[in-house]
């Protein structure tokens, strides 16, 4: 087991009273799932994967990532855990605009005690599995939408991460293109044995994942689907 | 890919800003090297004035006359000896140099000459109290008057501040003046007989356009048993130093010896001394507003560039880069700005201050190395100081902000 959630609620204070964004939302990942997220707007899909990585602060209960203690660490301890166990895709890739593609993969290697050229090497192997590397010094805009995507992949792949957090990450991409960067997320996950929880509205990329969660009004609406699983 | 990269490479990415953001540093620092080169020059100016011009306050007896400085203590009234250990053991801030001096005109052959019994430097090993305190022939401190070095670059003969400071001076040697030399035919090496008493002249002084240039000096207390006025002097001469004379050095010496009147060169000077306290002002009122303007200035700029740069930050802090390195970006970014900004600020103040010199002050501008230091030091201290609310509110930017909600 590589997740767990125990218990997680997180409320909002809104004028109009309390938000339960999660509420009691527990399950369990193992290593190497590729696990999918859906529910509708406001369901929180995004809360939850936030508080997965630490970036927001639950109300209640526990989040357990190999072994290490979410809900409770400190800011600094989380940053590290992020940076070392960690790899983020977004929709809309956040790559740096001022950054050719190799450095925006080489940007998680800027504070780790790697030699220059190891970190090129580094960034230029996961350029070459996304297929970019002859796109290496291009800037952001240079490059389509699904470019960008796969230089966010390898760039969320730069430190060697057991867990892929994806928000939405085909949300930006048409069809065809979305395919590609699911296939690609796949192959990653079947190949690097990483674990993937990938939040989506899209029937199709949710089926790419082989335990499904789906969310309402902040609460598992059905017990996770797939092996291994369980709540 | 590290730090210093990253913020680089951010600085290429916004270059015009980058100009805007230095504005107000690099002319406030240009401003204060600007007025501090010349007010510089502008004070090593007076301070050679007034060794060119010999001590600068001059302690005689109340009923002297003191329509001509430099030869009010000619056959003046005498005062005691002791004086100038009062003057010594009051510690008085400002006094670097203190010269007892007994005073006659006297015939030699048919030619007046005006005899000064002076105190050579090695008699400061006879009186403990003086040495200690650093003060009878001693030269004037640096920190008021020029080096040698720099007496010689304004274009002064060092020769002319050799007679103030007298090594050895025997009971039979004699110092004298270039133009009773000349005309009394005396060279150095050379015989005269003064009062009856035979004395060798062990050097002829340069020419100064002075009284001086009529003076034979002896040794004070020879002068005294002479002249026959012992353990007395007709003046002391001080070296007091410029800016403590401004704050108030008269006043106190005249406080230790009430029954004297002491006079000074100051009124020469003083319209110098105004105008370099009025630039010092001037640069004080510069630093204060750089540090006001030039810390909002770069604040600002730093909070615009922070919250232009929101989804960036957020996205750093969410892959990991932890609140400490947030800080050390920013901080660079301000570090590089300041010292970009003392270096053109330093070079631009010096060019105008060489430019300007002349046409205000009349006098030649160089540059001040140790100006480029304090230059650094303040734009760095002041970009720091600007940049360090924004590095705080970038590091509390949400990380999650690159996040869709859905």
């Amino acid at each position: 087991m590589i997740l767990k959630t125990t218990n997680l609620s997180k409320k909002y204070q809104h004028k109009d009273g309390v938000v339960n964004a999660l509420n009691n939302v527990s399950f369990e990942v193992n290593e190497g799932d590729f696990v999918t997220i859906t529910g509708a707007s406001g369901s929180g899909k995004t809360t939850l994967l936030l508080s997965l990585a630490g970036l927001i602060k639950t109300t209640s209960g526990q989040i357990q990532i190999n072994g290490f203690e979410v809900t409770t660490a400190s800011d600094r301890k989380l940053s590290d855990f992020r940076m070392m166990h960690i790899g983020f895709v977004m929709q809309s890739f956040a790559l740096i605009p001022y950054l050719t593609a190799i450095e925006n993969v080489m940007l998680p290697l800027a504070i780790s005690k790697l030699k220059k050229n190891q970190k090129y090497e580094k960034a230029l192997d996961l350029l070459k599995l996304v297929g970019l590397e002859n796109r290496k010094n291009h800037l952001p805009q240079e490059l389509s939408a699904g470019q960008q995507q796969r230089v966010a992949i390898a760039r969320a792949l730069v430190n060697s991460p057991s867990l892929i957090l994806a928000d939405e990450p085909t949300g930006n991409l048409d069809p065809s293109l979305s395919t590609d960067i699911l296939n690609l997320l796949k192959k990653i996950n079947r190949e690097e044995k990483i674990t993937i929880l990938m939040v989506t509205h899209s029937p199709l990329a949710a089926e790419f994942g082989n335990l499904k969660i789906k969310l309402s009004e902040g609460e598992l609406e059905n017990e996770p689907k797939g092996h291994n699983n369980k709540i | 890919m590290n730090i210093r990269k990253l913020v680089w490479l951010e600085f290429k990415q916004h270059k015009s800003q980058l100009i805007s953001g230095l504005l107000a540093i690099t002319l406030g620092i240009a401003v204060i090297v600007g007025i501090r080169s010349i007010s510089v020059v502008s004070e090593k100016a007076v301070a050679v004035n007034l060794d060119n011009l010999g001590a600068n306050i001059l302690v005689l007896p109340q009923a002297s006359n003191v329509d001509n400085y430099y030869s009010a203590d000619i056959d003046s009234p005498t005062i005691p000896e002791e004086y100038v250990e009062r003057i010594v053991s009051s510690n008085l801030e400002g006094v670097d140099n203190l010269s007892p001096k007994l005073t006659r005109r006297v015939k030699i052959g048919n030619e007046n000459v005006v005899l000064t019994g002076i105190l050579p430097k090695n008699e400061v090993a006879s009186k403990p109290l003086w040495q200690k305190s650093g003060l009878l022939g001693n030269e004037t401190k640096a920190s008021c008057a020029p080096s040698n070095t720099a007496n010689k670059s304004n274009g002064y003969e060092d020769e002319k501040l050799k007679r103030k400071v007298i090594d050895s001076l025997g009971t039979n040697e004699c110092l004298v003046g270039s133009a009773i030399a000349s005309k009394l035919k005396l060279s150095d090496g050379g015989k005269v007989e003064i009062l009856g008493e035979k004395f060798k002249v062990t050097r002829v002084l340069t020419e100064t356009g002075t009284i001086d240039d009529d003076r034979i000096f002896i040794h004070l207390h020879r002068a005294q048993e002479l002249l026959k006025i012992p353990n007395q002097v007709s003046a002391i001469e001080i070296m007091g130093c410029c800016n403590a004379i401004s704050d108030g050095l008269l006043s106190k010496l005249r406080n230790v010896l009430p029954d004297t009147k002491i006079t000074t060169i100051g009124q020469i000077v003083s319209t110098q001394i105004q105008t370099n306290k009025m630039m010092n002002k001037v640069s004080l009122i510069f630093l204060i507003i750089i540090i006001f303007v030039g810390g909002i200035s770069i604040g600002n700029f730093m909070w615009a560039n922070i919250n232009e740069r929101r989804k960036e930050i957020g996205m750093l802090r969410m892959i990991g880069f932890n609140k400490t390195v947030i800080y050390r970006m920013i901080l660079s970014k301000a570090l590089v700005l300041g010292i970009i900004g003392g270096i053109v600020g330093y070079f631009l103040g010096t060019l105008a201050g060489m430019w300007l010199g002349p046409q205000l002050a009349g006098l030649p501008v160089k540059p001040i190395a140790s100006l480029m230091g304090v230059s650094l030091a303040i734009s760095v201290g002041v970009s720091l100081l600007g940049a360090l609310i924004p590095s705080y509110l970038a590091g509390r930017i949400d990380p999650f902000k690159n996040m869709q909600e859905v």
